[in-house]
């Protein structure tokens, strides 16, 4: 199956090219707002710029619904491990944006409290800067997005999942008739020593009846 | 009533100092002994009634020009609604050996927090507070951090977050609400959480 999807055909182009549309044309994000720049991403979201535009209409606030996690705002070293929490709920295939210079290097707060970029705890697809980001930019940073989606492969990324998990599944199943094995072992040996205790046994007895 | 009349009575009654850094205001120093019946004599005694307390606020004179005296120092704003125009501030030293300050939380309310804050940020421990927790800094956090012989770069990773589950279990059930049935991820598991800013 490997070889079949990594050389590209007809088949997996035209699927790879359909879900990528798909994809593209319905970014819903979680907005993780944490500070100023969670403002502007509303004034992105509702009537004057409108993120609906391009598919994004639905901003879910629960991770298992949504495909973009957006970090727009201050992490602090107490909201880091909620912030890992969240990343790790969302279903694949997800994407993560840091709005802002605070979600991209920890901004003006160098000090004790906030984490020096989100980088630091989950992997970050597209940075925004500013202080907060213009309404603009995060447009700019969603077109990015979608152009990085639209270079993905659904077919390459299938064929890599499933190989892992072959592996996966073969070290186990070594791992596994290894184990049974030792067991198997052991057992023999714990039979073994049995039956000699049993035929020494049976020596002794057979010593003293004779006597 | 003044500031200045305010501050007789506090000199008179509890051997309060004026503080002579504040030039333009009434700071008085009165010693960690007398602090809870002065704060009771503002709020209630007094003719202009303290009703808010506005601030407190820890001080850390390691590097302060020509300090002499205790390396700590709490600071208590006093404002009332009566009077918008006057105000008093108390101040209470606290030595590096000691480091603690009765508290006045059964006062104001809003000095249980103050002081936690107070305590997070610069260790200084308020005897009788009902729940002395760090307020601003997670659990896992070493030291206190305004104190000036902290590094102000240094930085301490949280490993797991607080587990508030049971608290907004408890919140839920005193409005009426009643837990029928948990989802299994939701299932409390105490080895994986921390207890954090809840109270066990």
């Amino acid at each position: 199956m490997g070889n079949e999807a990594e050389k590209p055909n007809i088949i997996t182009t035209s699927l790879d090219f359909l879900v990528n549309w798909g994809r593209t044309n319905s970014l819903w994000p979680f907005p993780y707002g944490t500070a100023c720049c969670a403002i502007e991403f509303m004034s992105t979201e509702v009537g004057r710029y409108d993120l609906s535009r391009i598919g994004s209409e639905y901003v879910r606030f629960t991770p298992r619904q949504s495909d973009v996690l957006l970090v727009a705002g201050t992490i602090t070293y107490k909201q880091a491990p909620i912030l890992k929490r969240i990343y790790e709920q969302m279903a694949e295939p997800r994407w993560v944006i840091a709005m802002g210079a605070c979600a991209c290097s920890g901004g003006f707060y160098d000090c004790y409290c906030t984490v020096p970029g989100i980088d630091h705890i989950i992997p970050v697809d597209v940075y925004i800067g500013g202080c907060p980001s213009r309404p603009e930019a995060f447009f700019d940073a969603m077109f990015d997005l979608q152009k990085k989606i639209k270079d993905e492969s659904f077919m390459k990324q299938r064929a890599e999942q499933v190989k892992d998990q072959l592996e996966m599944i073969k070290a186990k199943t070594a791992e596994a008739k290894a184990q049974a094995q030792e067991f198997a072992h052991e057992k023999v040996a714990e039979l073994k020593d049995f039956v000699v205790e049993k035929e020494q046994n049976l020596v002794k007895k057979a010593q003293f009846w004779k006597e | 009533m003044t500031a200045e009349e305010i501050f007789a009575c506090l000199e008179e009654k509890f051997g309060a100092k004026r503080e002579t850094l504040d030039k333009w205001g009434v700071t008085a120093v009165v010693s960690a002994a007398y602090l809870h019946n002065a704060v009771e004599f503002l709020k209630d005694g007094a003719d202009a009634k303290f009703d808010m307390l506005v601030d407190i606020a820890g001080i850390d004179y390691l590097t302060y020009p020509n300090h002499e005296g205790p390396r700590f120092a709490v600071s208590y704003s006093f404002k009332t609604v009566a009077a918008p125009c006057v105000r008093v501030r108390l101040k209470v030293l606290v030595g590096e050996d000691s480091l603690k300050v009765p508290t006045i939380s059964d006062l104001y309310a809003n000095a249980n927090w103050y002081e936690r804050e107070v305590y997070d940020q610069f260790g200084i421990v308020f005897e009788g507070h009902p729940d002395l927790r760090r307020l601003l800094n997670h659990v896992e956090f070493v030291g206190h951090p305004l104190r000036k012989d902290y590094p102000a770069q240094k930085r301490q990773w949280l490993s797991t977050n607080d587990y508030l589950l049971p608290t907004l279990e408890k919140r839920l059930e005193e409005l009426g609400y009643k837990v029928v049935q948990r989802s299994k991820e939701v299932e409390p598991n105490d080895n994986e959480f921390l207890e954090g800013s809840v109270k066990a």
